[in-house]
């Protein structure tokens, strides 16, 4: 996959959806978050941005959280999304593709080359 | 993955866990203890991935990430600091002693200056409202004292100077809304 850098402040505005979908795919824990986020090529999205988003999902009701234990250190924390994260999951995904489709349309317009215009 | 950690990385993981916790005094206890665990467990394992270096930076620096986590639970805007609120409080509490012993010896100070064998009992209002009424028993010139502690207007203004140091009106969900 060809790596891209991206814009810190929309993928800002897309993480909750992002974290949504990958936890309702599979309950994960924090580092594992972060390496499945960096494997969909999101490699630029950093640890210290996704933790405290998981502390906002979970205080917002989104996502519950176990412990569970590991066998190579202390218990993890997984977590998985609440229904009422299933229910922003849905709504979340429904305005992406409402935007991705306007914004989509636009930037599709052909532009004129920039003319010498005013000389 | 399951590389082993050096004494030296688990160290260098140690300091930022313990900087991050030094800076989430604000959060509730059990959330405090549950967000160092949880730090500490995943840099371990991004530790054994990419080296503890990469993992450090990766989560960016302690002030940043305990931002982050505040901002987490108390949502964006500002925010009282149950920290600020203490720091005050402490240090107002002990310029306000050294300041109100010192009147309260100034006094005695000056009965002795007027009289090196003062024998008696005397009363001083001291700070009228900030302090209580001290009394003083002299017995050829040695001194001893009671009263002189905090009056009812020190300890209104103690407390008004830690609620808005701190800004604990926006620890009241109503109020941080605004």
């Amino acid at each position: 996959m060809a790596e891209h850098t991206h814009d810190p402040q929309l993928l800002k505005g897309v993480l909750s959806v992002l974290l949504l979908h990958l936890l309702a795919e599979e309950e994960s824990y924090g580092y594992d978050v972060v390496r499945r986020l960096h494997d969909v090529g999101l490699t630029d999205v950093l640890d210290g941005t996704v933790y405290p988003a998981l502390a906002r999902l979970e205080r917002e009701g989104r996502i519950s959280a176990r412990l569970v234990a590991s066998t190579s250190g202390p218990a993890r924390k997984y977590y998985r999304p609440t229904a009422a994260g299933y229910a922003a999951l849905a709504e979340g995904i429904a305005q992406w593709k409402a935007l991705v489709d306007v914004v989509g349309r636009r930037l599709a317009q052909p532009l004129d080359p920039p003319s010498a215009k005013g000389s | 993955m399951n590389a082993n950690l050096s004494p030296l990385d688990r160290l260098r993981i140690e300091r930022l866990v313990w900087s991050l916790d030094q800076q989430l005094y604000d959060l509730p206890r059990a959330s405090r203890i549950s967000t160092r665990r949880e730090v500490r467990t995943n840099l371990t394992d991004a530790a054994r991935e990419v080296g503890v270096s990469q993992a450090i930076r990766n989560v960016g620096s302690s002030r940043e990430l305990a931002e982050g986590y505040l901002t987490a639970r108390f949502g964006d805007g500002p925010r009282h600091s149950w920290l600020a609120a203490g720091v005050f409080l402490m240090t107002a509490m002990l310029l306000t002693t050294s300041f109100l012993t010192e009147i309260v010896l100034a006094y005695a100070r000056g009965v002795s200056d007027a009289d090196p064998h003062a024998t008696g009992t005397f009363s001083y209002d001291g700070l009228r409202y900030f302090q209580t009424q001290v009394t003083y028993t002299f017995t050829d010139g040695s001194e001893t004292h009671v009263g002189g502690s905090f009056g009812i207007a020190t300890w209104v203004l103690l407390l008004v100077g830690t609620i808005f140091v701190g800004r604990l009106w926006r620890a009241i969900p109503a109020f941080r809304q605004r």
